[in-house]
Parts: structure tokens; C-alpha cells; sequence
């Protein structure tokens, strides 16, 4: 048995210490959000905050997350479902088409945003590696900046 | 979900064997309007009145709306909607919700698509055969740009028939007659009293009404919703993780499945060297040959059916393809440009003495492009159930809910189990682009299904498998050739394309027949330029086939005929010594609407300015699945010939625009996706196989070499066209022109540049040396 906290909810898990953190969070602990995109840690369709450091789960064995605690695209809002200021950026922005890779852009930009609160496009260019096939790229910038002044605000 | 969904289906189902015309109302003026489109009679299923196969309305008042169409990230369940919205007169909000429909109803078939025309603009002996042929299959399938077009008139119709019968049902309640009653926020209101009732307490009455057969549609002046920028009804869920994919689909009991396919297509599977070694591999319950071609590992979790996948070591058959690469095609490609025997798409005026006028300055160039493929963010993947009494139940993201049911069918088949009956579930589209049509992964689900009655199995393909196993856009050679007149345009345009048949790689795989791949018209889509004035022209095309299956590919043909012919234009105006943009104006003198929308896109680029030295602009335009699009690419060349895309401005003309916020985004996304292909993108054969397996060598844009896009609407009063995929054919051509215009050079092959690596992730596009 692995411990470790998903979404701020201690888990117990009876899985393979060798098994990607992807499966256990998907098989394992019903979390539907991750998704698994190449299985080779190249589109991040599968990120997560692993004590906060966006990271890609697919590639990341469950002994790894031992004692860790872990965010998936479903522990991002607030209290009662309350959107953080990076889904409400996604929001405002239309941002998602298919929506399927947009979990791991999420995740990534909420890591970017929660070390640098500022990030000019170069850094983000430098950070956010995601891979969207529907091109949702100029709306994603536009998001990450209106989220970036959101958070100023806030 | 599944007994639910399976009730409403058989309600849907049994009613339209009652055999009524509920959509007859909806059909309206063409041939379409006239026949019985079995649709099912109002009826109420628990607290739904179903008024008719596109709208309920419950008693709470909320609208669940069916939309026929796949959500792959188009936006289509939220343009559908908010067309019943506009006729059914209810503000756009929370209460609309969207369902994609279970049951196969023939009025929910795409003629639009099969039959090249609006349904409202229908007529004719022909078309009402084909129609009626076309809804016995049912045809359903989203593809082709078509949903807005095909389903503007239907949905539309459908509110405003739904109106009516509100309406007739308050007018009874009332006691009073209908035409003292308006509608308004979801309420029939009754003014000389002050009445008002609520569409939720009418609906059950209205659904027992006869439908009206030609609800009038509001005039332009009255609509609120159409033309707004409205939010899309799926993207709350998100950007919360919730929408189900078909890879998120969980049912009790279920197994997952991992599969190898032939490297070489057309492989089959010689023997395994290890199989009771797999066998006994963690969870694994099954090892399974599927047709011959494949193996498949089904296991309890998918992580363990693909690691067994993993250690599998199979022994392939050889197959004769096995000596086939690019280059070899190449070859055939472009020696099937001096072949004889080519179709003739188009012929017009005398081209040869056209040619023979203007034999002082003639222009012609080669072209070609790879094979590419559609790498969805989701790989292939399906679930299937087969139970003990023969009744089978799939749930895919799938394009088309009819090759869903098609795919069941076949794979069950090579089981030698024939369903008694099928109901399919199409889910979110992690994207689709055209490969979701097919049924290949479907299909093999349905055979370990079949193995497995009573328990469903999710197939998922891994990243590889999905690389390696495309349904591909084909490679493709051209010539064109031009004869300028005295003023510098052309005389006589002639254009030969070499490429293999789509229609017939691709219904050759679903259908027992498969149209001659001859003179395939998706071959030669994007080369004719009508638009533009030019005395004589000629447009024929070659078939090259090769072992690879080819499919749609987001605007087929005209991904590679535009980057063709928009090049070749640009090659004219250089030759002619004229401006791209003025040239092109002078060409599209007969073509007002064409030329507007350059125009303005040369308006909104500042055309004309000054650049930067490594800076250049490029324009290219096409109209293609009823729409007109012009692009202009800017792009800055470095020394080293890197080259960065930074912005491209569009102007599209779609017609009447249903949500805007959508259009652009289509527009954006297919700026992407074409823009990918035009740099980076190309599918390799080596011995027989694709080389390419995952995005490290197949690589796509990211966020660093995404272009900046700005995005003008043309204002119209014509009907909607397409919007998912007008916008890609023009932005390779307007790539390339905007290479040769800031460096001299004309590229005439895809990619356009050499992708490197520079630190974890990234790429930069570089351009390949000039040979000395």
C-alpha cells in the first residue's frame, strides 16, 4: 500500500509501485481529468502538481508520489466548485475546442502562474510545452495573461 | 447512463416506426420538405415532452436539444442549439442543454454532405432518391464542414415548429385564439389579460399535437441569438476535466485491451514466440489474433494489458509492400505527372492554342507534400459490450454513429457473431480532424467483445499504434503550367495532380463496393480556381495507389491543391512582375465576393508596407465547403534560416455566421493545423512502414511557434457555409509566398522546413540549405 494525498484527500492505494501515476489516478482512483496523450512525457496531456510542480504522470511511477501531494485538473477549484483564476481566464477566453489536452494546460499554467506571477511570453513559451492539436495556442496566451492580472488583482 | 440512454433510443426507434411525419413540418420548400422524414410524433418519456427528433422540453422548463452532430471541438452542440433557440424564442442560457441522440433517426442523416446541397435548396427527381436512399442507411456523420449548412434549415425548423405547438397547446388552456398569444422568455403570453404560461407546464400538451408542416422562420430583422457571441455549452465541463471522452468511458465489470498491428500494412500476424508467456502476465485474461493483422492483450486495467502488449514478440508475415518507402512513391508520383491517361476533371476553352499565344512567357513548376496524419490528442479507442442475448451496446468518439454501429457488426463478425441488435454512444472527440470516421479500432473492440460476451472491453491504442496506424492525408505531386497574355495574367492555366484516391481507400474499407479511384473529385478539389478569370483551363488528376490507407484529413484535397495552385498564382504574379495581392484582384474581377474578402485581408495585413529586411508577407486565398477564406502569413527568416511564423490574419466569409466566437476559433485552429503541416509535418515509409511513432518525431506546433492570428468575420446575408475546415487550405501557400518574399527563395515542397530540437520540448523550424 502507497500513501499519498490526491486532491486534498488522503489515499491508500494497492497498485504496482511501478505503475504510472496516470493509471493509478485514472484505474485506480477514478480521477477521469489526466489523460494520456503519448505515454512518453511529450504533450502533457497527463500533467499534474506533484507538491506542486507540474509533472507528467505518465511518466511518473506511484512509489515516486509516496507520501506526495497531488493535483489533478478536478482539485484546482475552489470551495464549492469555485473556479480558480486560471479557469476562469479559460473560461473567459472560450479557450478549450475538444477540450481533451486542455486538463494538462491547466495544471501546467497554474504551476507557471503559482512560481511566477508575472510571466512575460518568452517565459512562457520557455514553460508551457503542452501540445494542443485543435491550435487553441492564441487563446491559452491570452488566458495565462488575463489570469496572470487576475491574480494580481485578487 | 447506458439503460437510459437505451430506453430513449427504443422510444425514438419505436416511434418512428409508427411511421409519422413529425420533420415533415421542419422540411420546408425542397423535395426534402416533401417526403416523410420519420421523425417520431410528439410523445412524453417520464418528465420529457419530446416534440420532435431534435427538442424536449421538461417540466421544469429546461430545453434538452438533440444534435445529431459530433462535439469534437467545433462548437457545433452550442451553434445548434442556439438555433433552436432562436425559432423556439428562449434566451440562450443554462436552461438549453445539448445531447447528442442514440437513435439512428433517418431525419438525422447528413445530406447535406452525400448530396452536395443544403436540404432546403433540395430539388428533384435524383436528390429525392438519393435522399431516401441516404436515410435508410441512416447516413448520420459529421464531417466535410457540413453540420451548420445541413442542419440550418432542420434545426431552425424544429424550434419554430416546437413554437407552434406551444402556442396552439396555450391557446387551449387559454381559450383563446393563437394569434392573441406571443411568446417571449420561454413563456406563451396572452397580453389583452396579462396571462402568461410557462413552456414547462405547456409541453405536454403540445406534445400531442400535430406538428405543423411549414412553420414560417423568423425574418433576419427579429433574430437575438443568431449572430451573437455566445458562450460554448461545453467548455465548463472543460475546464473542469469532466466531459467523458470515449477513452473515459468506465462500465462495471469492464477489460481493457492493448493491440499491436502489422507494421507493414496489409501484414498479417505469423505466431507469436512468447504467447504463454504473456498469457500468464500480470492480469492478463486474453491474447487474441484479430482478423488475422493484429494481436491484442486484453487484461483487468489497460496499463497491464499494454505492458504485456509491450513484451510480445511477434512474427510478422512478409508482405510485398515491404520494399515500399517515400522515395519509391515519390517516384511513381511524380512520374505519373508525364504519364498518360490522366481523368479530365476540366476542360475549358482551347487550351493548346491558348498555350501557343502566350508560348513567350509560360510558368511551371513542380510541387509536392507527404503523407500526414491527423495525431488526435485521443488516440483511437472504443468500448464494446455484447451480451449473452446477442444485443450489443459500443461507445466511441466517433465521427459517425452509423460506421460505429458498421464497426460492431464487422468485428463481431470475424467472431461469426452476428448482433440481434446495436445501440452506439458517440462521447466528446478528443479531437477527430476526419480520422474518426473510421471504424478500424471499433471493429477490433467488437471481436474481443464477442470473446468476452457479457462484460464490455475498452480497446485503447497507444500513442504508437495510433502514429503507425493512421488513416493518412495522401502524399501528392503536381504540375501547373501557365501561359501569360500580354498584361500578365494567365491565358491558359493547366493543372495535373498525382495522388491516391480518398473515396476509394476510404469507402473500400467500410462498403462492399468502393467508387473507381479514378477521377476522384477529393483529389482534385482546390485546383481549379473558377474564381479567377482566365480564359482557358484544365484540371486532371492521376490515381498513385500504394499499400497505405488513405483518409479524410481535415479539407482533403485543397490541403494540398491550395498550397499547389496559391503557390503557382504567386509564381505567375513574380513572373508577371506584379504585386500577389493586385494580381489577384485583377483575376478576381468576375468574383465581387472572393474579392472583398481579399480586401480586406490585405487591408487588415497593411499590405503594401514596409518590412523589416528577413521579414515576409505571403497571401493566398480559396473558397472551399461553401466559404471563402484569404490569409496573409508574415514570417522573419533569420541568417541561419530559421524561420518564425508570427502572424497570420484571415478574413472568412461563411456566409451568415451562427456564433462568431466559434467560427474564429475554427479559424485559429485551422491556421494551427495547417500551419503544422506546411512546417514540420510528414509521415515516412520505410519498408513498407510508417516511421514516425510519437510526437518526438512527428513533431506539431506548441505554444512557442504559434502564430499570432487576427480574425475578421465578413458580414453576409447568404447562407451558412463550412467553418472547420475553410481555414486550412490557404495557410500553406500563404507560407511559402511569404518565404519567397523575404528571401527570393520558392519552396515547392512539404514541409517547408527542417525541424530541430532546442531544449526539453521545443523546436524551432529551420530552413534546409539551397543546393549549390
Amino acid at each position: 500500500m502507497i500513501s499519498l494525498t490526491v486532491n486534498d484527500t488522503a489515499v491508500r492505494v494497492s497498485a504496482p509501485p511501478d505503475k504510472p501515476l496516470l493509471w493509478v489516478l485514472r484505474e485506480d482512483l477514478g480521477l477521469l481529468g489526466p489523460k494520456y496523450g503519448c505515454g512518453v512525457a511529450q504533450c502533457g496531456a497527463c500533467r499534474v502538481l506533484i507538491d506542486g510542480v507540474s509533472t507528467p504522470s505518465c511518466v511518473t511511477p506511484l512509489a515516486e508520489v509516496e507520501g506526495a501531494s497531488v493535483v489533478t485538473v478536478e482539485g484546482l477549484s475552489g470551495v464549492e466548485g469555485a473556479l480558480s483564476a486560471v479557469q476562469q481566464a479559460w473560461l473567459e477566453e472560450q479557450v478549450p475546442q475538444c477540450g481533451f489536452c486542455q486538463p494538462g494546460f491547466l495544471v501546467a499554467v497554474t504551476a507557471l502562474l503559482d512560481r511566477n506571477p508575472n510571466p512575460s511570453d518568452a517565459e512562457i513559451n520557455e514553460a508551457i510545452t503542452n501540445i494542443c492539436r485543435c491550435g487553441t495556442y492564441p487563446r491559452i496566451r491570452r488566458a495565462i495573461h488575463r489570469a496572470a492580472a487576475a491574480r494580481v488583482q485578487g | 447512463m447506458a439503460r437510459i440512454l437505451s430506453r430513449r433510443a427504443f422510444l425514438f426507434t419505436g416511434a418512428a416506426l409508427g411511421g409519422t411525419a413529425l420533420v415533415a413540418g421542419v422540411a420546408g420548400t425542397g423535395y426534402l420538405a416533401t417526403v416523410d422524414m420519420d421523425g417520431p410524433d410528439g410523445f412524453v418519456d417520464g418528465n420529457r415532452a419530446v416534440l420532435n427528433a431534435f427538442l424536449a422540453i421538461q417540466e421544469d422548463g429546461r430545453v434538452v436539444i438533440q444534435v445529431p452532430r459530433t462535439e469534437m471541438g467545433q462548437g457545433i452542440h452550442t451553434g445548434m442549439a442556439m438555433l433552436v433557440a432562436e425559432e423556439l424564442d428562449i434566451p440562450f442560457d443554462d436552461r438549453i442543454s445539448v445531447e447528442h441522440p442514440t437513435g439512428l433517426l433517418p431525419v438525422y442523416t447528413n445530406y447535406a454532405l452525400s448530396l452536395r446541397t443544403r436540404p432546403e435548396d433540395a430539388r428533384g427527381p435524383l436528390l429525392w432518391a438519393g435522399q431516401r436512399a441516404l436515410g435508410l442507411v441512416p447516413l448520420i456523420v459529421t464531417g466535410g464542414s457540413s453540420s451548420t449548412y445541413g442542419l440550418w434549415f432542420p434545426m431552425r425548423s424544429a424550434g419554430a415548429a416546437a413554437r407552434h405547438m406551444l402556442l396552439a397547446a396555450g391557446a387551449a388552456r387559454l381559450g383563446v385564439p393563437v394569434a392573441e398569444l406571443t411568446t417571449s422568455d420561454g413563456l406563451v403570453r396572452h397580453a389583452a389579460t396579462g396571462r402568461a404560461i410557462a413552456y414547462g407546464a405547456l409541453a405536454r400538451d403540445a406534445a400531442r399535437l400535430p406538428p405543423p408542416r411549414n412553420p414560417a422562420l423568423r425574418p433576419v430583422s427579429a433574430w437575438r441569438v443568431i449572430g451573437t457571441p455566445q458562450r460554448r455549452v461545453d467548455i465548463p465541463d472543460k475546464i473542469r476535466g469532466k466531459p467523458v471522452f470515449g477513452i473515459d468511458v468506465v462500465l462495471p465489470d469492464m477489460l481493457h485491451a492493448a493491440i499491436r498491428q502489422a507494421p507493414v500494412f496489409g501484414g498479417t500476424v505469423a505466431g507469436v514466440a512468447n504467447m504463454a508467456e504473456i498469457r500468464r502476465a500480470p492480469g492478463v485474461v486474453d491474447v487474441a489474433v484479430i482478423d488475422g493483422k493484429s494481436l491484442a492483450v486484453v487484461a483487468s486495467s489497460w496499463w497491464q494489458a499494454e505492458t504485456a502488449a509491450q513484451g510480445l514478440r511477434i512474427d510478422w508475415a512478409a508482405t510485398e509492400a515491404a520494399h515500399v518507402s517515400s522515395a519509391s512513391l515519390g517516384v511513381a508520383l511524380r512520374g505519373a505527372l508525364d504519364a498518360g491517361g490522366a481523368h479530365v476533371h476540366l476542360q475549358q476553352g482551347d487550351l493548346s492554342a491558348s498555350f501557343a499565344l502566350g508560348q513567350e512567357r509560360v510558368v511551371s513548376a513542380t510541387y509536392e507534400v507527404p503523407f500526414v496524419t491527423h495525431a488526435c490528442m485521443e488516440t483511437m479507442n472504443a468500448t464494446v459490450l455484447i451480451r449473452q442475448d446477442g444485443s450489443a451496446e459500443a461507445w466511441s468518439s466517433t465521427q459517425s454513429p452509423m460506421t460505429l454501429r458498421w464497426g460492431v457488426n464487422r468485428g463481431a463478425g470475424w467472431a461469426g457473431v452476428e448482433p440481434t441488435s446495436v445501440i452506439g454512444h458517440v462521447t466528446m472527440n478528443g479531437g477527430a480532424f476526419g480520422r474518426r470516421n473510421e471504424f478500424d479500432a471499433v471493429a477490433q473492440a467488437a471481436f474481443l467483445a464477442a470473446r468476452h460476451r457479457g462484460r464490455p472491453v475498452k480497446l485503447l491504442w497507444s500513442r504508437e499504434q495510433d502514429m503507425t496506424h493512421g488513416t493518412y492525408r495522401s502524399h501528392a505531386a503536381a504540375r501547373l503550367r501557365a501561359a501569360l497574355g500580354p498584361d500578365g495574367l494567365p491565358v491558359a492555366y493547366d493543372a495535373m495532380v498525382a495522388a491516391q484516391s480518398l473515396q476509394n481507400s476510404a469507402m473500400g474499407r467500410s462498403l462492399p463496393f468502393a467508387p473507381s479511384p479514378h477521377g476522384d473529385r477529393l483529389t482534385a478539389e482546390g485546383l481549379d480556381k473558377s474564381y479567377y478569370a482566365i480564359p482557358s483551363r484544365r484540371v486532371r488528376s492521376q490515381h498513385v495507389p500504394s499499400h497505405l490507407p488513405i483518409g479524410f484529413w481535415r479539407a482533403n484535397g485543397y490541403s494540398f491543391n491550395t498550397f499547389f495552385s496559391e503557390s503557382f498564382i504567386d509564381e505567375c504574379a513574380l513572373a508577371a512582375g506584379q504585386d500577389p495581392v493586385a494580381y489577384r484582384r485583377r483575376l478576381l474581377r468576375d468574383s465581387p465576393r472572393h474579392l472583398a474578402v481579399l480586401e480586406r485581408v490585405a487591408v487588415l495585413a497593411g499590405w503594401g508596407s514596409l518590412l523589416p529586411p528577413g521579414r515576409g508577407r505571403g497571401v493566398a486565398l480559396e473558397e472551399s465547403f461553401l466559404s471563402i477564406v484569404a490569409q496573409v502569413a508574415e514570417v522573419t527568416v533569420a541568417d541561419d534560416g530559421e524561420v518564425t511564423l508570427d502572424r497570420v490574419l484571415c478574413v472568412a466569409d461563411v456566409g451568415i455566421v451562427v456564433n462568431p466566437d466559434s467560427v474564429a476559433a475554427q479559424m485559429e485552429g485551422s491556421i494551427v493545423f495547417g500551419a503544422t503541416a506546411a512546417l514540420m509535418n510528414a509521415i515516412t515509409i520505410e519498408s513498407g512502414a510508417v516511421a514516425e511513432t510519437n510526437f518526438h518525431d512527428f513533431p506539431v506546433q506548441r505554444l512557442a511557434n504559434a502564430p499570432e492570428v487576427i480574425v475578421e468575420l465578413i458580414r453576409s446575408e447568404l447562407p451558412p457555409g463550412g467553418a472547420g475546415e475553410p481555414g486550412t487550405p490557404p495557410v500553406a501557400p500563404a507560407i511559402a509566398n511569404a518565404i519567397a518574399n523575404a528571401t527570393g527563395r520558392r519552396l515547392r515542397r512539404l514541409p517547408l522546413a527542417i525541424t530541430e530540437t532546442i531544449g526539453e520540448r521545443r523546436t524551432r523550424s529551420v530552413l534546409a540549405k539551397e543546393p549549390s
